[in-house]
């Protein structure tokens, strides 16, 4: 059996796109007899918004720069590149504070520019609301790049998220990672749309540029991807489940539906109604 | 969100939550606030399981409107499975006349022989509108009428390449009787769960329920109006559902896909839109 603090964590957790907000007043109502829950739940929302890529304005900026594991920088602060700031983040309040000067040092760190500039401009191109970052990571061994985009719309009921996680290796120029899209559609109900695709790409240039361009193709193509297969569930799966209307094209006629019997019938009364 | 009132906060959380693991959820809340148990399990739709009846052979599906503790009634056969103790049984009159959930509940003569007609006709309905699936409705009495569940579900496999989906639908009518016409109030649940994975395009789950209320005054003659007025409310309601649905699970959710990420370059559309109003501007001049 879960605790109480393990079940209201997996809620944290699990929060759609944009509705982070809201989750301690479902916290303090669900746990009255334990007030303090709300207190423990600090792990919770670090694993979220770290997860999530979550994006931060820090004072005096207009750039959004983003928390995850791979620019943390432990005790509760983080970086950014283009910046060069570091800063501290309070999972639970949700707030920055104790902004600081920080020049990246690192082997990788020509490479990660030329490829933040490359990623400004694609970012830039596609994504409305977008963020970006990279950042070196496993002892400067490889590059991790993260673009993450939100959109939220809650007068219309819906919530998005797209983001995407690479992780490049100069020593094999391989570039591995995931898309992943969040939609919340909440009008007269509660609608999901979540996906996950893995990529996994061999790069001939290993420049910023070249690093850019090729994530650029590749979520071109995973867009259009997804597109297709809007159309093919709405008329493979979907179709599959209920028709719009039966085979006849007509609406049952309920006041002889009692002299409707199953079986071979159905097909002849459909015939006969035609 | 002021009040602090858990069920209100119980289905504010379950408006957010994955709505694929919607029983998993409710698992959970009642884990932390226990009291909730029967307010939740009896309002959160569900995706509904079947059983098979022991004297008919046919299935049925399971709510909390056909069950009284652990059994179900089956509406082919009307018995309990398991059965009930004989003192459950008793009570048909007065159990009949509960407000439905549970109880062993089972309708009045007259109510019980809509039910079965209703079953017979949700029978053909099913297959000509599902080509599959299982159908039940349960009935049952209310002071000045009667109310009734109409339960469909239909599971596709992975047989059109490597999409599945899952259907269910619960429809929940009341009816209060006037003399030559009756009140309905409607109300209709689609649970609607999709998903499909490739190569080239990786996992994508489309999930979620969507609910909606009607409310009609129609006119009666006989207990056969009724079957014809459910019968139509139903079938007009699902129409109107699956329309709904095909619209914001295939159009809505790729609007909002092209909202995150632009397949276009958003600077080329800009000055294609700046260049179209400066067309439309030197137009008027």
């Amino acid at each position: 059996m879960s605790t109480p603090k393990a079940i209201v964590s997996s809620f944290v957790e699990k929060a759609p796109p944009g509705e982070a907000c809201l989750r301690s007043y479902h916290i303090k109502t669900l746990t009255a007899s334990r007030p303090n829950l709300v207190n423990e739940l600090g792990p919770a929302f670090k694993k979220y918004n770290e997860e999530q890529f979550r994006t931060v304005l820090l004072p005096g900026s207009s750039q959004h720069v983003i928390l995850s594991s791979y620019n943390s920088l432990g005790d509760g602060r983080y970086y950014d590149v283009e910046s060069s700031s570091s800063f501290a983040f309070d999972h639970t309040t949700q707030k920055p504070s104790a902004v600081q000067s920080h020049v990246l040092e690192s082997a990788q760190a020509d490479l990660i520019k030329s490829t933040l500039k490359g990623l400004s401009a694609y970012v830039k191109e596609h994504f409305a609301n977008g963020a970006y970052g990279a950042y070196p990571i496993e002892n400067d061994s490889k590059v991790a790049i993260i673009i993450v985009a939100n959109k939220y719309s809650p007068s219309n009921f819906w919530n998005g998220r797209w983001r995407s996680l690479y992780i490049f290796d100069p020593s094999s120029n391989s570039l591995d990672g995931s898309i992943k899209v969040d939609v919340h559609y909440y009008e007269d109900g509660n609608v999901r749309l979540l996906t996950n695709k893995a990529v996994s790409a061999s790069l001939s240039s290993v420049t910023g540029a070249g690093i850019a361009k090729d994530i650029a193709t590749g979520e071109k193509k995973y867009q259009e991807e997804l597109n297709r297969s809007f159309t093919s569930l709405s008329e493979g799966a979907f179709k599959a489940l209920r028709r719009q209307l039966p085979v006849t094209r007509q609406k049952i006629e309920w006041d002889k539906v009692a002299g409707y019997r199953l079986g071979q019938d159905i097909g002849g009364g459909g015939a006969a109604r035609r | 969100m002021a009040s602090g009132d858990p069920y209100d906060a119980a289905l504010d959380l379950l408006r957010r939550l994955n709505p694929k693991h919607v029983a998993e959820h409710v698992d959970n809340i009642i884990t932390l606030v226990p009291e909730l148990a029967e307010d939740l399990l009896s309002s959160v739709d569900q995706p509904l399981t079947l059983r098979r009846c022991k004297q008919t052979g046919r299935d049925y599906l399971l709510c909390d409107y056909n069950r009284d503790g652990d059994s179900y009634r089956s509406p082919w056969s009307n018995q309990f499975d398991p059965p009930l103790d004989e003192a459950g049984l008793g009570g048909v009159g007065a159990g009949g006349n509960s407000a439905g959930a549970g109880g062993g509940a089972v309708p009045s003569e007259r109510v019980r022989k809509m039910e079965m007609k209703l079953n017979e006709a949700f029978d053909v309905y099913r297959e000509l509108y599902f080509e599959g699936g299982v159908s039940s409705v349960y009935m049952w009495n209310l002071d000045d009428g009667f109310a009734g569940v109409v339960l469909l579900k239909k599971a596709s496999g992975p047989n059109d390449g490597s999409s599945s989906g899952v259907w269910d639908s619960i429809h929940v009518f009341e009816a209060s009787e006037r003399g030559r016409t009756s009140n309905y109030r409607l109300t209709s649940t689609v649970l609607l769960s999709l998903a499909t994975k490739g190569a080239s395009l990786g996992e994508v789950d489309l999930s979620g329920n969507m609910t909606r209320q009607v409310e009609y005054d129609l006119p009666v003659e006989n207990d056969e109006s009724h079957i014809v007025n459910v019968g139509r409310m139903v079938e007009d309601m699902e129409l109107s559902m699956r329309n709904l649905l095909q619209e914001v699970y295939f159009g809505k959710a790729k609007d909002v896909v092209g909202d995150l990420r632009s397949i276009g370059s958003l600077s080329e559309g800009q000055r294609d839109r700046d260049a179209q109003r400066e067309l439309i501007g030197s137009m008027r001049r």
